[in-house]
């Protein structure tokens, strides 16, 4: 053999390499018990209690103690909120992800970097303090609501919280555009938000895209800053003003009081496992949309 | 295909790698199509050419770097003392050991002076701190950088110039005490100044190790090689000594190069 | 010089060129108002934490235990607990998602293993916080027999942020060039040599950045813990229990739980005081990162 290999280093090679990737299929193996323990507990309201997924999800009325367990009100609840967050926090998002990546002037986008850091650092529940201190005393003043809590509080905290997701990932998603089609554009006699509108946002189309998904997931996902603020009343909502609730707010209620084995509990995990689906949904879709930008 | 010259009065050059129809992929695209060469011992051997002529793929070839990219195939045979490097029960990281490469561009590791030299022993098992100190000495010195930086041997290796980083890069492959050394365009992102010291540093390190070089500049060529090899769109088209290939080519693209039609 | 007969159509085209700069300048105009806002929205926010706490955080309110009935109860246990898990959440994520990423960044090549790793790994991360503390509370909590604990809310909570970690390690990763890479590969080193000799040190200021970020991140979880790490600490001495299988109840699940359930007289003041004590510490864990992160990068290239 022309080359002895040094033993040593080629063990610790292999050692390394092993033990790396026990670690990758460690994140595979929680995946899979996650799923496998949610789908275990959240199928039981439909195989052990028989009731109807077209109930679970149809019915408007919740009321697990007469095994009329409708999550409804909490499926229009989690929808209306996220929309509203959506709404507001996505087109915000992106204009200031524009900004921080075309406009921003160097030390602006120092000082609002580490801005947008600490958005993000900021607990769920100092948002929802922030939410019942400061917005729903406004909301009870200004908007003519009784108690200050419901759809608007909870939207508007939430369109705060989604902020820093959509800015960062909007501000990616922008800078990954070659600059090549920026001068090319600015080239050509241009102005700048001639650039960015008719050039930069279609090219970066798919990462942006992927910024409100996300925004969306994490609107879905926020539990604790939107139950301090909604009301947590199981009704529909009539208008922005009325109390209402989500699945994850009804999940946060609800859980600590529910008997071990009742249709309330078996109810609450089926509306965590329908998370969970929504969840994996979203990053299917986001695949999707990233794989048609390549 | 190989024209080699040899004159029947000159000493035998016994080969110290052999190259026998070497081709190599990037995916479909061929960019080294059936390379043959002898690599003579204890000389230095130019690869010029064009750019985007495959010389540095070719080179890559020697030590196998190309194991590193993962669409990279390559066929044929590269023996080192009659051994092919590309062998089945070949070790590649023990190849880099013997054969060793430095960079077109410097690139030192964010460490001091001293831990950027000693990292080659270090990793192959040298672990005394009087032995590293020693070969650190040792390998600057040849490398001609000991006197301007025994000073600060622990100081960071990014404080240091273009210039002098590339020939502790130098140093750092000759501390690995490797036969062979395949340079890529050392001198090519150097000032005039650091270019000769380089060129200088060459023609001393061929007493002790067996030089291929890739270059841009004929002229180094033929300053510093005794053999040249000229690439052109990856085929091989002429070897010899560098005499013969500048003053007598015998093929018409290589006199085309030479005078300077193209490239 | 230009005649009158060229002067005019650069006339007309000046007209036009001004509709098209209006347009620019009130698009800027608005993009600018939406960046401030933001910067505005944020030191708002910390005024108004810091004017509702600060007369409530004082020595006594944070080392003092919680009051389970009358006013004038403190948090220290809390925030014994939240850095105890917030340090056992740390020892299982730093290892396990160090692993992973390094594997992903300079092993795995592309294939369904990698794909595999890479869409549980996102998925982790979209699964909503509240159903992360579900699955706690069905394995460790029910399952394990465990009850409430620090420890099931720590494995929580990995399971949580092992993405986020993930994510810091491969950027770090790939912040070091290629070319340092080959030039280690080049003088004979494996590749876990290189790595751990050369690319890991290479990194080390972003790779401190992200970890010190996610910690602060981790300090404030509050959704997962509820129902794994509960919403009590034992009374007296053993509330500052070093055993992992204590109820610990951290500072932003008292946050709340002294809301919801509010059976002190004092619930507002002690939510605001606990308020502003998280907001300080996130504030600090951030300008951990970026100090650490300078001085690491200035280290590294400067000595």
């Amino acid at each position: 053999m022309i080359a002895t290999p040094s033993s040593r280093a080629h063990f610790q090679e292999n050692i390394a390499r092993t033990v790396l990737f026990a670690a990758s299929v460690l994140v595979v193996a929680a995946m899979a018990v996650i799923v496998i323990y949610l789908a275990s507990e959240g199928l039981r309201l439909f195989l052990v209690d028989h009731i109807s997924p077209l109930t679970f999800l149809g019915s408007p009325t919740f009321d697990p103690e007469s095994r009329a367990p409708g999550a409804l009100v909490f499926i229009v609840g989690t929808l209306s909120v996220t929309l509203f967050a959506i709404a507001v926090g996505g087109p915000f998002g992106v204009a200031v992800g524009i900004f921080l990546s075309q406009l921003a002037p160097k030390r602006l986008a120092a000082l609002m970097k580490p801005s947008i850091e600490i958005l993000v650092g900021i607990p769920s529940v100092v948002y929802g303090w922030l939410g019942l201190t400061l917005l729903a005393p406004f909301t009870r003043q200004h908007f003519g609501s009784q108690t200050g809590f419901g759809l608007l509080t909870a939207g508007i905290v939430l369109s705060i919280m989604i902020l820093p997701t959509v800015i960062s990932l909007s501000e990616d998603a922008l800078h990954s555009v070659h600059v090549s089609l920026k001068e090319g554009s600015m080239a050509l006699g241009a102005t700048r938000w001639q650039t960015i509108f008719h050039v930069l946002l279609p090219a970066a189309r798919s990462g942006l895209l992927v910024a409100i998904i996300l925004g969306i997931a994490r609107a879905i996902g926020e539990a604790l800053a939107v139950q301090m603020v909604i009301g947590n009343s199981a009704v529909l909502p009539k208008g922005l003003l009325s109390p209402t609730s989500t699945l994850t707010t009804e999940i946060v209620t609800d859980m600590g009081s529910a008997q071990a084995g009742s249709v309330m509990q078996h109810s609450l995990f089926s509306m965590a496992f329908l998370l969970l689906l929504i969840a994996m949904l979203l990053i299917v879709a986001v695949r999707a949309a990233l794989r048609r930008a390549a | 295909m190989i024209s080699t010259t040899t004159n029947a009065a000159e000493p035998r050059l016994s080969s110290k790698m052999r190259v026998e129809d070497l081709d190599v992929y990037y995916g479909d695209f061929q960019a080294i199509k059936s390379a043959s060469i002898e690599i003579p011992e204890n000389c230095v051997t130019a690869l010029i050419g064009p750019s985007g002529c495959g010389k540095s793929t070719f080179i890559r070839a020697l030590n196998r770097m190309h194991d590193l990219s993962p669409n990279v195939r390559v066929e044929g045979t590269v023996s080192l003392d009659g051994e092919d490097i590309y062998a089945r029960d070949v070790d590649p990281v023990s190849i880099r050991h013997r054969i060793g490469m430095v960079f077109q561009r410097a690139n030192p590791f964010p460490k001091s002076i001293y831990e950027n030299v000693v990292y080659g022993p270090k990793i192959h098992g040298l672990g005394k701190r009087a032995q590293l100190n020693e070969v650190c000495e040792r390998s600057l010195r040849r490398a001609a950088l000991w006197d301007e930086v025994k000073d600060r041997l622990h100081r960071s290796a990014l404080d240091l110039s273009g210039g002098q980083q590339q020939r502790l890069c130098i140093a750092r492959v000759l501390a690995v005490e490797p036969e062979v050394i395949l340079m890529d365009e050392p001198a090519s992102a150097l000032d005039p100044i650091a270019t000769s010291k380089i060129e200088d540093l060459i023609s001393e390190l061929k007493d002790e190790f067996t030089v291929v070089i890739v270059t841009h500049s004929m002229q180094q060529a033929a300053r510093i090689s005794e053999f040249t090899a000229f690439f052109l769109m990856g085929d091989l088209i002429e070897v010899g000594k560098t005499s013969d290939v500048f003053t007598k080519p015998k093929d018409t693209r290589t006199e085309d190069y030479i005078t300077g039609r193209y490239g | 010089m230009t005649t009158i007969a060229q002067a005019e159509p650069l006339l007309a085209r000046r007209r036009v060129a001004s509709r098209r700069r209006f347009a620019d300048l009130a698009a800027t105009g608005v993009l600018w108002m939406a960046a401030c806002s933001i910067v505005l929205l944020l030191v708002f926010f910390i005024a108004y934490l810091f004017y509702l706490g600060a007369g409530v955080v004082s020595w006594h309110f944070l080392t003092a235990p919680p009051s389970e009935i009358t006013a004038g109860g403190g948090i220290g246990p809390q925030i014994f607990n939240s850095f105890y898990i917030l340090f056992l959440t740390m020892l299982f994520t730093v290892p396990i998602a160090m692993g992973s990423g390094i594997y992903l960044q300079e092993y795995a090549r592309p294939g369904v293993f990698t794909t595999a790793v890479q869409f549980c790994a996102e998925s982790l991360a979209t699964i909503p916080s509240i159903v992360m503390g579900l699955f706690g509370l069905i394995v460790f909590v029910t399952l394990l027999h465990w009850h409430f604990t620090a420890l099931g809310g720590a494995l929580t909570l990995t399971l949580l942020n092992l993405p986020a970690l993930m994510r810091v390690t491969q950027e770090g990763l790939s912040s070091v060039p290629l070319i340092m890479r080959e030039g280690s590969m080049a003088l004979g080193a494996t590749k876990w040599q290189t790595i751990r000799r050369v690319v890991l040190p290479s990194a080390i200021a972003p790779l401190t950045t992200g970890i010190v970020l996610v910690a602060g991140r981790i300090f404030g979880e509050t959704a997962a813990l509820i129902y794994t790490a509960g919403v009590s600490v034992s009374a007296g001495r053993s509330a500052y229990d070093w055993s992992p299988f204590h109820t610990a109840e951290t500072l932003s699940v008292h946050l709340w739980y002294t809301h919801s359930e509010g059976l002190v007289p004092d619930a507002a003041r002690i939510g605001n005081g606990s308020a502003l004590v998280l907001l300080v510490m996130v504030l600090i864990f951030n300008i951990l990162a970026r100090v650490l992160g300078r001085l690491l990068s200035r280290r590294l290239t400067g000595k």
